[in-house]
């Protein structure tokens, strides 16, 4: 009797502890290969999905799998920890992607069909941001447009016919919106990052293309080149409504698409969100006239989804094979239609109407990269301009930002 | 070994290898890292007590203790006036008292992230609209975009939420005191206040001492509440110890650095707590 007891408590026991252990191991038995792609997009799986679907009519041999979880960028580090990577990755051209690429997990894709038919741009953009400036180690695929949002039927309402084009227009409109009543920008700023939208609009324009290389070096500090920078911050901030500070991104989108505020400073990607708050609102946008000469004022374009081939994958054949499907013209324009993206691709274009303001920057080529892309990712940034914004004192943010940037980069 | 005894080591030891396994060994890890300057992948070198020193002369570090400090201690005094008075009216003779105590406990099952979201929407939305209706100007905004304000805030959630625990604990206590001291002490026509002083808050002593602790312990560490409302902001007036650990830690990628945050204020913790106790042990009472 005690044996069985024993017995019934050591095994209640050890199949406690291993159905901690199950679920790690998964092979799939089913004569196909199985490739892993792993996106840190939650928004865009639904058109994933359908292009997958595609793909896997015409490859009938080849599975993928798509994994999508929220918070993608600390899930695939701490993957990266285990040396368990997926096959593919798809994800924005962010520090994530730079730790990745610098850690030598991604394969070089340089001279592959893949990067053919990728605008040079983008290319460019992407060798930036790691150390190895010969490599690519991921495909732009999907770009974005970080400028202003206005709302139509308000600038018809106050006269104004054309957007403007440089910054004295720009206050000029502000001041007319603010005289007949209306809140001139819409600012979410409980959301500390909402105000670097704002930042880079203004920063990427004025400030030193250089500048985070001359920083590190010692050259130049945020209190020389971001005087204006802060100064037109400052001048913003005067054209919000009364809780600039209490209201977040998604509050600030239902408010600003049911018709409160004329101007958004937001990228593309709040777009959707907005016309799902309110289908009928008349939405436009135009790069930020962060100065007095229009051909200095640059739209600010990042890479908004890239695609990454991991170094130790088994399927490099069947990976490269989905990559190239993506980078199909037709899948390429499905993406770009479904996600009110812009592409990277060069010959796929948006033709949203919405989005129209933003064709002649993407056309001329006048677009540059997020700035705070290359601060250092300990100095938190974004809440020190939060509180820029609270207190108003320039003189305490420009140190503040020198502080801690270089506290940053002395503890490396 | 005999046979009754083997079967309790059966049912220990996984509880211990678990324990090991996913507490203790990562604890360690977090140790040893500490003296590194691992990013949390990739290379990394011995760097001494470089990550100590700096976390010394970090300013926003310095700032998140003193913030997590004022936090905690108002919100332990907070939590245990109210709960006590609660549990000593949940206690007495009312009508309907096990449907109270029942409503009384509901916070404490209801995740904290849940409850910081419904706050926030709360104190983004309904205060100020009561607020402008009443046309009272000091409700019309959302009290967690303010950065003198905000920390009041997680104090209303971060309350409301651990008073259902301390109250279950003093009602605990509350019902170990024998009602014929209550008997004696009214015969000897002692009034309500006297009866409180002079015994109840005596015999709960150690009941009190445990709820001072846990609760200063659990607000140390707190997480949550700040996730789920301000994220640190405005600025960085809400930035709590334990969230600059996880945002510097896994999204400023400097994982080391955080580590070592992490054990300076793992000490302080246990310092603070047995400091506590025994303070708090050395008043209460025997029986």
């Amino acid at each position: 009797m005690k044996n069985w007891k024993m017995l019934t408590a050591g095994a209640v026991a050890l199949s406690l502890s291993a159905s901690l252990f199950a679920g790690c191991s998964g092979g799939k038995d089913d004569g196909k290969t199985h490739i892993e792609f792993f996106s840190s997009k939650v928004e865009n799986a639904s058109t994933y999905k359908e292009i997958i679907k595609e793909f896997e009519k015409k490859n009938p041999k080849i599975a993928v799998d798509l994994s999508s979880p929220p918070d993608a960028g600390t899930v695939i580090k701490t993957r990266l920890t285990k040396n368990d990577m997926p096959d593919i990755v798809a994800m924005g051209d962010d520090t994530t992607f730079t730790d990745l690429a610098n850690s030598g997990v991604l394969k070089d894709l340089s001279g592959s069909d893949a990067v053919e038919n990728i605008q040079p741009t983008y290319i460019d953009m992407v060798k930036k941001d790691y150390k190895n400036h010969d490599a690519v180690y991921g495909v732009p695929y999907a770009t974005n447009g970080n400028g202003v949002i206005y709302n139509k039927e308000k600038l018809a309402a106050l006269g104004i016919e054309e957007t403007p084009k440089t910054w004295d227009e720009f206050v000029a409109d502000l001041d007319k919106a603010k005289e007949a009543g209306e809140i001139p920008i819409y600012f979410t700023l409980k959301d500390a990052w909402t105000g670097m939208v704002a930042l880079n609009s203004v920063a990427s324009s004025i400030s030193p293309d250089q500048f985070a290389e001359d920083k590190t070096a010692g050259n130049t500090t945020f209190k020389e080149s971001y005087d204006e920078v802060a100064d037109k911050l400052l001048t913003l901030s005067k054209y919000g409504h009364k809780d600039n500070m209490g209201v977040a991104y998604g509050d600030g989108n239902t408010a600003f698409a049911n018709g409160k505020g004329v101007f958004y400073l937001q990228g593309n990607w709040a777009i959707p969100e907005l016309v799902k708050a309110n289908p009928d609102v008349k939405l436009g946008v135009f790069p930020f006239p962060a100065t007095n000469d229009p051909s200095k004022n640059n739209l600010v374009s990042g890479i908004d989804v890239l695609f990454g081939l991991t170094k130790d994958t088994k399927h490099e054949k069947e990976a490269k094979k989905f990559i190239s499907f993506l980078l199909d013209k037709e899948q390429a324009q499905k993406y770009t239609d479904e996600q009110s993206a812009f592409s990277a691709l060069k010959d796929v274009y948006q033709n949203d109407p919405k989005l129209e303001g933003y064709k002649a920057s993407f056309e001329s080529g006048q677009i540059t990269s997020y700035p705070d892309h290359f601060y250092p990712t300990g100095m938190n940034a974004a809440n020190i301009l939060q509180e820029f914004f609270i207190k108003k004192d320039k003189d305490k943010f420009l140190k503040t930002m020198d502080k801690e940037w270089d506290k940053v980069i002395d503890r490396k | 070994m005999n046979k009754r005894k083997l079967a309790f080591y059966f049912m220990a030891m996984p509880a211990v290898l678990l324990f090991f396994v996913f507490h203790t060994y990562p604890a360690l890890q977090g140790i040893f890292y500490s003296f590194t300057n691992w990013n949390g992948y990739g290379d990394w070198d011995f760097v001494g007590l470089k990550n100590y020193l700096n976390v010394f002369k970090d300013s926003r570090a310095i700032h998140a203790y003193l913030f997590t400090f004022k936090f905690a201690i108002v919100s332990t005094i907070i939590v245990n006036v109210f709960s006590l008075l609660i549990a000593i009216g949940l206690n007495s003779k009312i009508k309907g008292r096990n449907f109270f105590r029942g409503v009384y406990f509901l916070p404490n099952i209801l995740s904290i992230l849940i409850v910081g979201f419904i706050f926030n929407y709360i104190f983004a939305h309904i205060i100020p609209q009561l607020g402008e209706d009443l046309h009272l100007e000091a409700l019309s905004k959302n009290i967690l975009g303010d950065p003198d304000l905000a920390w009041i805030g997680i104090v209303i959630v971060a309350a409301w939420q651990a008073i259902a625990f301390n109250t279950i604990l003093y009602l605990a206590g509350l019902q170990t005191i024998s009602t014929d001291i209550y008997e004696a002490s009214s015969i000897d026509g002692a009034g309500k206040w006297r009866e409180f002083w002079s015994i109840t808050f005596p015999l709960i002593a150690p009941f009190f001492t445990i709820n001072m602790v846990l609760a200063l312990k659990n607000f140390l560490m707190v997480f949550d509440q700040i996730v789920a409302m301000t994220g640190g902001g405005p600025g960085t007036s809400t930035e709590s110890i334990s969230y600059l650990i996880y945002k510097g830690g896994f999204q400023g990628g400097e994982f080391a650095y955080q580590s070592a945050n992490a054990v300076v204020y793992f000490i302080v913790i246990v310092v603070v707590s047995l400091v506590q106790l025994r303070i708090l042990q050395r008043r209460e009472v025997e029986m």
